[in-house]
């Protein structure tokens, strides 16, 4: 069997790993997040990030980050905490895969070092390279179970590298498993092996060894007659304890490979002429070289950054507790690196209190794990180039509609502070003059905006649609009991504090009530009395006749994103 | 005092207005365990006063001096109606405890006599009435003796004219003026709202500059009516350093409503209400009542805020008011009780509910439809028996009375509050005992 390939592939794919994980971690100094993350160099945070990992080490935070190497990064108790299904996937996946790699894949530099004798086909280690490729594909499994029952509306942001990367994963371990049953109940490996240990070929006197083999080790001989003779077989076995013992279990325990070889048997000849044993070593170590090569560049990178991300938050100043503020140096690459961390699990999005309004508004970058995504383009300047102009207008959307209920944050599998993340964000969009909904519609007066609606066919009024997602706008009975009383107004603060007579309150709560029972909601959509509403919900809680005033002024925000939204872009349009 | 759910409470109040609030005030004051449901969002509907009985009979619309007298006359010609078939003495106790504990709670009331008082409206109207706030009580002396006094407004202020009033009463009073003014802070508002200068005029600031402003103007006034705006919370603190800044007497007007006593009354009620140990579920509402198996209890299937949750009452008072409050729905052919579908004393056709003039005096047979009870205030099912032993029912629900043409709101309502809630203590001793 030919292996020339081999050598210069491998290190091809290491080259290219290095230099994919040196460019992306270089990243974590290089991308900037944040308005304030621009005052400082690269190099400023290199420096910082050193001198952070030697405090880690030599001062006493050393045991908060041993505690979440162990917790965090091993045991995933986050993770655990949210989504117990997929911990289990993913655990099997890391332990399955770790302990593969290190007792087969890298056999020569770990196995054969510290077990004397090891031998691939020895007990126990054809079992338990069976149990580890089996624990990888249920966690594959689990993983994909899991993300078929996820509710969050939208497909997954660049879907298709994860599922590629994954499926490259399965086709690793499939080929492997192929490669197994093959090398079992091949009798061409049993006639390669019997010259190289027995230095015979003859047929003869191969012939006890062969019944012994067909018999009991699952060899596919072609040409072999039976019933096997019960003697014979017990002459093989003296030849068996001889020859080939010291390297040879019998393979019943690879308890997937060793059926699948009795299934391949009547196809094994073929595949012997085929040459097949190459090929699938071929298939098996090429799909793995190119797994190697390419991890850098797909969002399973995060196996890398992730941990690293947990450990850091365990080096860093606690956020709340500390009393100095965190250097922006190191806050700048944690940042950066969290974009890199994000698994991608989607487990934020399943919380997101405004995950509604992401399907009301059509809007995926209302969520968390898109809005990551997002935050990420903008910071890499890939949001504003030409042909981008509706993402960043989605992304802009995003970002401000968000009510900072931190949710996001407190669920994170991977302790990422998104709330920071969320902030920086905004800055970002600012700054490139991404301006979020409040200033556009407060940019014009609500009678102007109330103006262009009318203009536009009546085909985005309040009809059936819109009853899903803002039920109490749509429906008569949540406002009709209204009796213009003013209590809203008498005990509203905003109201209260507006004095200045050019920007004050245009329309009073009561007022905006009204327009509805008049069915002038268009009215009320760009008013400074919707957009400047702080819901402390004294109206809604005072109201005589239990309006949900609040309530209804925060459906009429949503409600004007989507119809002021629609005017303005054919006023830019135009 | 049962607290968690799934207890048994002494006694349920269903409504949380004039009487739901008496209810639950004057059986947490007897040690009744008491749960309270609804929202007390009607009260800021109240003017701050509280009538007694001012009208009676009706048709004739005769003002009386001394409620005593008029609940005299009607026991005599109506003794179906509730105020009629309570004792006169018991009546005052309960006006005396009311306001009481509104002064525990910091709204303040002029000593109750035995005379109905006089005081003008933010229209010019005269009002008589019974239980008046500390801070318009000025008004009153005013008024009888028509004294040079100064009325002040606010620009912006759309509920109250002292134009209006002086116009309106000025003819009879020369000594009465008025003068509109800026309020300090909010010149370049349009529109102004009481509670919001109630709540500005907190601030000692704010206060010192208004009474700068209206300090030059008073002139040879001897007292000073300003719009009911004068604190929300610590009323009592604003009105005092009026009087000590301007000098003189200083009253407030009452406004439309919702006005800024009606907060002060309903801020003060539920204060005093829950510092009583009395639970409250503000934004609930009753489902249904459901009458325990042992006849001992009785269940309530809250709604609103608290759906879901279950309460359970060895006494239950019902005071849902009438149409606005909802304790009654009218049909198309019937008024129906809301909650339980109680048989209503009622016109036998719609036909009947209204007089061919909408302003005639008698007032409308509509306004005195409403639930029967027996003497201890138990509700009658269609067979003329209570509905169940310990459902009582008080307040404007009640059939046989026109409250606002007999001016006597208030009094129904703490009265009968007053009156059931000792036949509830009644009820539960005896259980106890026998």
């Amino acid at each position: 069997m030919s292996t020339a390939l081999f050598h210069p592939a491998l290190y091809a794919s290491l080259a290219l790993c290095a230099l994919g994980l040196a460019w992306r971690m270089s990243a974590w100094f290089r991308v900037r997040v944040g308005p304030d993350a621009c005052t400082v160099t690269p190099w400023q945070r290199m420096v910082a990030a050193l001198r952070g990992v030697a405090v880690a080490l030599f001062g006493r935070r050393l045991f908060r980050v041993l505690g979440a190497l162990v917790l965090d990064a091993l045991l995933l108790r986050r993770l655990y905490a949210n989504a117990k299904l997929r911990w289990l996937g993913h655990q099997l996946i890391l332990v399955g895969f770790t302990l593969l790699l290190l007792m087969h894949a890298l056999a020569a530099l770990v196995s054969e070092k510290l077990f004397q004798g090891y031998q691939p086909t020895l007990e126990p280690y054809l079992f338990l390279r069976n149990l580890f490729g089996v624990m990888v594909l249920v966690g594959v499994g689990l993983l994909w179970f899991g993300r078929r029952r996820e509710r969050s509306g939208f497909a997954q942001a660049r879907a298709f590298l994860g599922a590629a990367f994954v499926a490259l994963l399965g086709f690793v371990l499939v080929s492997g498993f192929l490669l197994e049953a093959h090398k079992i109940a091949s009798p061409r490996a049993f006639y390669r092996m019997t010259e190289q240990y027995a230095g015979t070929t003859d047929a003869e006197q191969l012939k006890p060894l062969r019944a012994l083999w067909a018999s009991e080790f699952g060899v596919a001989f072609a040409d072999l007659q039976q019933p096997i003779a019960a003697d014979l077989v017990e002459r093989g076995r003296e030849l068996q304890r001889d020859a080939c013992a010291s390297c040879h279990a019998k393979p019943a325990s690879a308890f997937v490979s060793y059926p699948l070889a009795r299934l391949l048997a009547p196809v094994t000849g073929l595949m012997d002429a085929a040459g097949a044993d190459t090929w699938l070593w071929y298939l098996h170590v090429f799909a793995c070289l190119l797994g190697l090569a390419s991890l850098p560049f797909t969002r399973f990178f995060h196996v890398l950054a992730a941990p690293i991300s947990l450990l850091v938050d365990a080096a860093a100043p606690q956020r709340a507790l500390s009393a100095q503020p965190y250097a922006i140096e190191a806050r700048a690459s944690q940042r950066a690196l969290a974009l890199d961390a994000c698994v991608r699990c989607g487990i934020c999005d399943e919380r997101c209190s405004v995950a509604l309004l992401a399907r009301y508004l059509g809007n995926p970058d209302l969520l968390p794990s898109h809005k990551l995504i997002a935050t990420g383009a903008l910071a890499k300047g890939r949001l504003l180039r030409s042909g981008e102009e509706e993402h960043a207008l989605r992304a802009a959307e995003g970002a401000f509609l968000c009510t900072d209920c931190g949710r996001c944050t407190s669920r994170c599998p991977v302790g990422l502070d998104l709330e920071d993340l969320w902030q920086a964000g905004r800055g970002d969009l600012a700054v490139a003059g991404l301006a979020p909904p409040a200033q556009w519609v407060q940019a014009r007066p609500a009678l102007a905006w109330a103006e262009s609606l009318e203009a536009v066919p009546r085909q985005h009024g309040l009809a059936a649609p819109d009853a899903a997602f803002a039920p109490l706008s749509a429906d008569r009975r949540s406002f009709s009991r209204c009796v213009q009383c003013q209590t809203c107004t008498n005990v509203c603060p905003v109201v209260a504090h507006s004095t200045d007579a050019e920007h004050g309150i245009d329309l009073t709560p009561q007022k905006v009530m009204n327009l509805l029972r008049l069915g002038l909601s268009d009215l009320a959509l760009g008013s400074r009395m919707v957009w400047d509403c702080a819901s402390c919900y004294q109206c809604q809680e005072s109201c005589p006749e239990g309006v949900r005033v609040a309530d209804i002024i925060y459906e009429l925000r949503a409600l004007a994103v989507r119809r002021l939204g629609s005017v303005r872009s054919r006023r830019q349009a135009a | 005092m049962t607290g968690a759910r799934g207890d048994i409470c002494d006694v349920a109040v269903i409504g949380a207005g004039m009487a739901g609030m008496s209810a639950a005030l004057f059986a947490a004051e007897r040690g009744l365990s008491c749960i309270q449901v609804g929202n007390a969002g009607s009260l800021l509907f109240a003017s701050g006063l509280l009538d007694f009985l001012g009208v009676h009979p009706v048709p004739e619309r005769q003002l009386w001096q001394s409620p005593l007298e008029a609940l005299a006359a009607l026991g005599r010609d109506e003794p179906d109606h509730p105020l009629a078939r309570l004792d006169a003495d018991l009546i005052r106790s309960a006006f005396e405890s009311f306001v009481t504990a509104l002064g525990a709670a910091g709204l303040a009331y002029a000593p109750l006599g035995e005379r109905n008082r006089k005081l003008f409206t933010s229209i010019g109207t005269i009002k008589t009435t019974y239980g008046v706030p500390r801070s318009m009580v000025a008004g009153v002396r005013v008024l009888e003796q028509r004294s040079p006094c100064l009325l002040v407004d606010f620009r912006g202020l759309r509920e109250f004219s002292a134009a209006q009033i002086a116009a309106t009463l000025g003819r009879n009073w020369p000594g009465l003026r008025q003068q509109r003014i800026e309020f300090p802070g909010y010149e370049a508002v349009p529109e102004l709202y009481a509670a919001h200068l109630a709540r500005a005029l907190e601030s000692g600031e704010l206060r010192a500059r208004t009474i700068a402003r209206i300090k030059p103007l008073l002139g040879d006034a001897r007292s000073l009516g300003v719009p009911a705006v004068l604190g929300l919370a610590r009323a009592s603190e604003v009105h005092a350093a009026f009087e000590a800044g301007l000098g003189l007497p200083v009253f407030e007007i009452p406004t439309m409503p919702t006005s800024v006593p009606g907060l002060r009354l309903r801020t003060a009620l539920e204060t005093v209400v829950s510092a009583r140990g009395v639970l409250r579920r503000r934004q609930a509402s009753v489902r249904g009542l459901s009458f325990g198996a042992d006849a001992a209890t009785i269940t309530l299937e809250l709604d609103g805020a608290a759906a879901g949750e279950r309460v359970h009452a060895r006494a239950v008072v019902l005071a849902t008011g009438r149409f606005t409050g909802r304790g009654l729905t009218a049909e198309r052919k019937q008024v129906r009780e809301s909650i339980l579908g109680l048989p209503v004393h009622q016109p036998a056709s719609r036909a009947a509910w209204h007089q061919r003039d909408f302003l005639d005096p008698s007032g409308h047979a509509i306004n005195r439809a409403g639930l029967l009870t027996d003497a201890a205030w138990r509700p009658l099912d269609a067979q003329g028996r209570p509905a169940w032993k310990r459902l009582y029912a008080v307040g404007s629900i009640l059939a046989h009375q026109d409250w606002m043409r007999s001016k006597c709101g208030s009094g129904l309502a703490i009265a009968t509050a007053w009156g059931a809630i000792e036949q509830v203590a009644r009820d539960l001793r005896a259980t106890a005992t026998g």
